[in-house]
């Protein structure tokens, strides 16, 4: 059984349908919202399976279902419906991860009075996140993109009584925004130079070869190959939403919203839509690598921006204190590594990690929601401690989690898609310099990641909610089960003993290779991977720690860099220097402007106005409505008089109906005379 | 001569004899069985019976339908006889809503049944057309009609109504058959297609023009148009009310059917020129002459009316302007535009006078100030006089817009029969510009009468008002056609 291309909208109608029943579901609807919203999504994941099915016939094909939305004048604006391999895949990962947070978030948002707004929400980013991946247009996807966006903003901000989360809300909202000009501006552009925005329409896609050749023929300035620019705006889109440098600041903040929502949005899937996005117009990307007098290839950039997030993201990790922020800086790292993947030409390897890396990622976010509803709401890890115990399938879920994130080798899935991106990155032959930032990556991750589990699992608890903590019911430990076994088990569909993932993505056959071909490369790795968790253990494992208020190890050796780092480099400060203050020098400016010069204008127009006001109702009253109520006057007494004449008496009405004949008689034969 | 189509004519009189059956079946049961129950329940059964009597009546019209000439040509079933008999039966059914709504009278099985006999003086007047049957159909309504007005033996004004409205009929119906001994004299024919045929060879003779006069004056009379509508205020204000109801609604567009027929089929040929430049003898002047007339007459007259029935009476003195416009353009622009502003007319003063009905029965109601506060005390009334009173003054969307819309589109767009009459600067589009001016003294009147039903507060003690449920359903009825008639105006326009 097979979801053919013409009815791959039903998977994203489904979650939309189940948005529009939960707005409409009065608050004591709890288990209609929530029952729709589930129902929705696991009817939409069993169609994803029929789509993958269908899709992967023939891996190769790009299945298209166009159709003219409108028309511009004697241009139409086409939307379309795509289906390949790398959509439906991605549509399974998006259901099933998606079908497991809903179900999880049953128990983690039970005790919220507005349950049934937060099922909408989710199923409304579901419906928008479902419609960016079908899209085979770059205007569909764009507004699915700001859709999705948009319901980031609504979940993050999902407790705005809290003034962070608000705040978190709006910095989400406005620095994607800031991403998206760049996406809007390559769109329009893209369509101004090939008429069209379908990826593909057999042949005249924007996507396809002919389009391309005229794409990367013509220059603009500064020597960059026409495609160049309009990926590398397109690009800014996708580092607003990837949370790539610099626009990266907004993801940890988002760490406001539910735990769930993290989880699905800013793990798993949403923040993935940047890497899909380049996945998906990766032609265009990658159209001007073979062009060698241009000043530099859209790719490089991709590359370089993906190696510095990486780095960057893992650095900043390691001195974070809140369990959701360490995971969102180490998000922020691993969608460099898929940046990084897509830029060095390895697509396939990019996406591999943005599969396993979504189950993981999901995985450990709900593992962290877990010890977070647990412990009553406490994220600090200085704070818990000791649940190693007291939540045991919560504590082995998430080793299973923590162990793909940082590599660990051969059994772990993070381990096969991380050894992808690095063997791709040694093969580049622009530059080694982002293997080198990669590999540093590594090792920061596992540290960082045993110092996670050292602090929060191990020793003993550090304050009241984390001694009293236990197990979370089955409905949120079930989905930690399953999210741990896809965490191993997906790692074998893209080994290189068996590339099946990389053949399906690329639609072309690739020839097994030995496991340990680039053994090098990978013992090093596997090296790394281990220098990271024994150097993390000594740190933190050996000397558990005793106090909540006690210093971090790394504090009292090197004080000034981990103050950095745990302010985040200043990134935050940064920006508040220099783009919030000239931000706000423009609005000061513009409110002056408003106020005094354009606003006393309109005040002088204004009292012009009202002086013509006055004059008009002098004439007014005076002149013409005296008149007219005069004269109305007179047409009411005109009815008085006649009314007098109606006497009621009989002889005078037979009188005037036969004087009224003899008059009519009299005028038409006089009449007729003349 | 064919041999006489008697089995035709069975079969065309067939909605008539079931009025007569169901009347004789009201009068009989009730003297039967019922003499001794309460005179509501009386009336109740009356009414019920009539009700059936009038739907089968329309359930027969319909079957008969469009069937030509009949008997020689005395009857004439064209679409336009179908449609008037439909409307008239509607209005008759929704006459009997009203009646349900009223306290009712010492004799409420002979008024209602009185009440089918005057309708099927109305379907007659519908398909007449032989100046005998004419006269006969006129007659038996009016006989009907002026039994009606004076039913209310308790109050000496509706007695005096009758004998006015008595003596002026009387008067009029003199002069109709002095005008139809007249036309036979001249053309040697009572049919109407053989006047017709004789008049069009020959110039009209100052004793046609005559005769054509005082046919005009009974028009005058039925269609209540000034200088002839002088038993009209006194009439509305002491008959009952839905004696009222009817004079105003079936009666008028029987009235106007029938006299619409005898003139442009009839007597079209002799119409006359009224070019400003050039006017020939005919009666197309008479009848501009009558409906500026009635325009200002209605429209002044109805200002100073303090007293509900009479500015109703006066607004449809004003209405029967419009229509005689209406009449003017017949014969280019059709019968519909006509057709359809009286039946909506008709449908929204039976709507009107029921809501009247319905408070009368509960504290009376005479002067306008008697609907103070009405949306407090009964919220229902309130809405269905809205629709109605705005109706009558032509607000879009409802059906009162569109009627006038159609008419006055007509004639200041075509040429009119002879070519030359309509147009802005016709003599007929010059009266529809006077009609549209009147309109904005028309809204005084009309809005002054909503003012006092939807704005100002109820007298001091104004009890609720319980609106029985037969009358309820009749003005929700009422109300509802007039919007959907507004919504949906082709339904009628494009029934021709």
């Amino acid at each position: 059984m097979t979801l053919s291309v013409q009815s791959v909208w039903l998977i994203p109608a489904l979650p939309l349908l189940a948005a529009a029943i939960g707005a409409l579901t009065p608050r004591g609807g709890r288990k209609l919202a929530a029952g729709c919203a589930i129902a929705a999504m696991s009817v939409a994941f069993v169609l994803s399976c029929l789509a993958l099915n269908g899709a992967l016939v023939n891996p190769a094909q790009h299945a298209v279902f166009n159709f003219v939305w409108f028309d511009l004048g004697h241009r139409t604006v086409d939307l379309g419906l795509l289906l390949d391999p790398l959509t439906a895949l991605m549509l399974v990962m998006v259901t099933f991860v998606g079908t497991l947070i809903f179900i999880f978030s049953l128990g983690y948002m039970k005790e919220d009075a507005n349950f049934t707004r937060f099922f909408c929400f989710l199923s409304l980013f579901a419906a928008a996140m479902l419609g960016l991946l079908v899209a085979n247009s770059l205007l569909l996807l764009f507004v699915c993109w700001e859709l999705v966006g948009l319901a980031s903003y609504l979940l993050i901000g999902f407790w705005f009584h809290k003034p962070s989360a608000a705040a978190a809300a709006k910095k989400a909202f406005i620095t994607t925004r800031i991403g998206d000009l760049g996406f809007l501006l390559g769109m329009l552009w893209l369509y101004n130079s090939t008429q069209t925005l379908l990826f593909y329409d057999g042949g005249h896609g924007c996507l396809e070869t002919g389009v391309l050749a005229g794409l990367t023929g013509s220059t603009v300035a500064g020597g960059l190959a026409l495609s160049t620019a309009i990926g590398l705006l397109i690009f800014c889109g996708a580092v607003g939403k990837s949370g790539q440098f610099p626009l990266h600041v907004w993801l940890p903040d988002a760490m406001e919203g539910p735990t769930p929502v993290s989880a699905l949005i800013h793990a798993a899937t949403m923040v993935a839509a940047g890497v899909f996005l380049i996945a998906r117009v990766y032609p265009l990307m990658a159209a001007d690598q073979l062009l060698e007098h241009v000043p530099v290839h859209a790719l490089t950039v991709v590359a370089f921006i993906g190696a510095i997030t990486a780095l960057l993201g893992a650095v900043i990790a390691v001195a974070q204190n809140d369990i959701k922020r360490i995971l969102a800086f180490s998000t922020v790292s691993q969608l460099g590594y898929m940046m990084l993947a897509l830029g060095v030409g390895a697509p396939a390897a990019a996406i591999f990690h943005l599969l396993t890396h979504a189950f993981f990622k999901a995985l450990l976010f709900l593992g962290a929601g877990s010890v977070i509803h647990a412990a009553h709401h406490e994220q600090d890890i200085r704070r818990l401690g000791g649940l190693r115990l007291r939540m045991r399938v919560t504590f082995a879920a998430f080793t299973a989690g923590m162990l793909a994130l940082a590599g660990f080798p051969f059994v772990f899935s993070g381990f096969w898609s991380k050894e992808g991106i690095l063997h791709a990155a040694h093969e580049w032959d622009v530059s080694q310099l982002p293997l080198y930032m990669g590999l540093t990556a590594v090792v920061l991750t596992a540290f960082y990641m045993t110092r996670l589990m050292a602090e929060v699992f191990f020793g003993h608890g550090r304050s009241h909610e984390a001694e009293h903590a236990h197990e979370n019911p089955a409905v949120m430990t079930v989905p930690l089960v399953l999210l741990a076994i896809c965490a191993v088990v997906l790692g074998f569909l893209g080994t290189p003993a068996w590339p099946w993932l990389q053949s399906v993505l690329t639609g072309k056959a690739i020839e097994p290779h030995s496991i340990f071909e680039g053994g090098g490369l990978m013992l090093l790795s596997i090296i790394l991977v281990g220098a990271g968790l024994g150097l993390g253990w000594a740190v933190y494992g050996r000397r558990l720690r005793q106090k909540a208020e006690a210093a971090d190890p790394l504090q009292t050796a090197m004080p000034g860099v981990f103050a950095a780092l745990a302010d985040r480099l200043g990134f935050d400060e940064f920006y508040a220097a220099t783009v919030f203050r000239l931000n706000a020098y423009a609005a000061a400016l513009a409110d002056f402007l408003d106020r005094r010069v354009w606003g006393g204008l309109v005040s002088f127009l204004g009292s012009l106005g009202e002086f013509a006001g006055l004059v008009n109702r002098s004439v007014d009253e005076d002149g013409l409505n005296g008149g007219f109520d005069s004269f109305s006057e007179g047409v009411r007494g005109t009815g008085q008089r006649y009314s007098r004449l109606q006497t009621g008496e009989v002889h005078g009405y037979l009188r005037t109906l036969a004087i009224g004949f003899v008059v009519l008689v009299l005028i038409v034969v006089l009449g007729g005379v003349r | 001569m064919n041999p006489p189509d008697y089995a035709g004519l069975a079969r065309a009189l067939l909605p008539e004899a079931a009025l007569v059956l169901g009347a004789l079946l009201v009068l009989g049961l009730d003297l039967l069985f019922f003499r001794k129950h309460s005179r509501e329940s009386r009336l109740r059964s009356a009414v019920a019976i009539g009700a059936l009597a009038v739907v089968a009546a329309i359930g027969l019209n319909l079957r008969v339908g469009d069937a030509g000439s009949v008997f020689g040509g005395v009857l004439v079933l064209d679409p336009l006889a179908v449609a008037a008999r439909v409307g008239v039966l509607l209005l008759t059914l929704l006459t009997f809503g009203v009646a349900t709504g009223t306290a009712p009278l010492r004799h409420p099985a002979e008024y209602i049944a009185i009440i089918l006999f005057a309708t099927v003086g109305f379907t007659l007047m519908a398909a007449a057309q032989q100046l005998l049957l004419v006269f006969l159909a006129l007659e038996l309504a009016s006989l009907s009609l002026y039994v009606l007005v004076g039913f209310d033996h308790a109050r000496p004004e509706s007695a005096e109504a009758a004998l006015k409205y008595f003596l002026f009929g009387g008067m009029s119906a003199a002069f109709l058959l002095f005008g139809f001994s007249l036309l036979y004299g001249l053309t040697g024919s009572i049919d109407l297609p053989a006047i017709g045929a004789v008049l069009a060879k020959h110039d009209p003779q100052p004793l046609l023009l005559v005769a054509l006069t005082m046919v005009l004056v009974a028009f005058g009379f039925k269609a209540a148009a000034a200088p002839f509508h002088l038993w009209a205020p006194d009439a509305y204000q002491g008959a009952p009310t839905p004696s009222a109801a009817l004079l105003a609604s079936g009666s008028k567009l029987a009235g106007l059917t029938l006299f619409v027929r005898l003139l442009w089929p009839g007597l079209g040929s002799v119409a006359g020129h009224i070019n400003p430049k050039y006017i020939s003898p005919g009666w197309l002047p008479v009848v501009v002459l009558l409906a500026v007339a009635s325009l200002l007459v209605g429209n002044f007259a109805a200002l100073a009316q303090t007293n509900i029935r009479r500015l109703l009476a006066y607004s449809a003195i004003a209405h029967a302007g419009v229509m005689l416009v209406g009449v003017m353009i017949a014969g280019s622009a059709g019968f519909a535009p006509l057709f359809y502003y009286a039946a909506t007319y008709g449908i929204s003063t039976v709507g009107a006078f029921g809501v009247i009905a319905v408070l009368e029965g509960r504290g009376g109601c005479q002067r306008i100030t008697d609907l103070a506060g009405l949306h407090r005390r009964s919220p229902l009334l309130a809405g269905c006089l809205l629709v109605f009173v705005l109706s009558l003054a032509g607000i879009p969307p409802l059906a009162g817009f569109f009627g006038k819309f159609y008419i006055f589109a007509d004639a200041l767009s075509i040429g009119g029969a002879t070519g030359e009459i309509g147009g802005a600067t016709g003599p007929v589009g010059r009266v529809a510009v006077l009609a549209i001016l009147l309109s904005a003294v028309a809204f005084y009147y009309y809005l002054a009468v909503l003012k006092q039903a939807l704005v100002a507060p109820p007298a001091e003690g104004a009890a609720p008002v319980r609106v029985p449920l037969a009358a309820a359903l009749t003005l929700v009825v009422a109300a509802v056609l007039l919007v959907l008639l507004g919504l949906f105006p082709t339904v009628l326009i494009n029934g021709f």
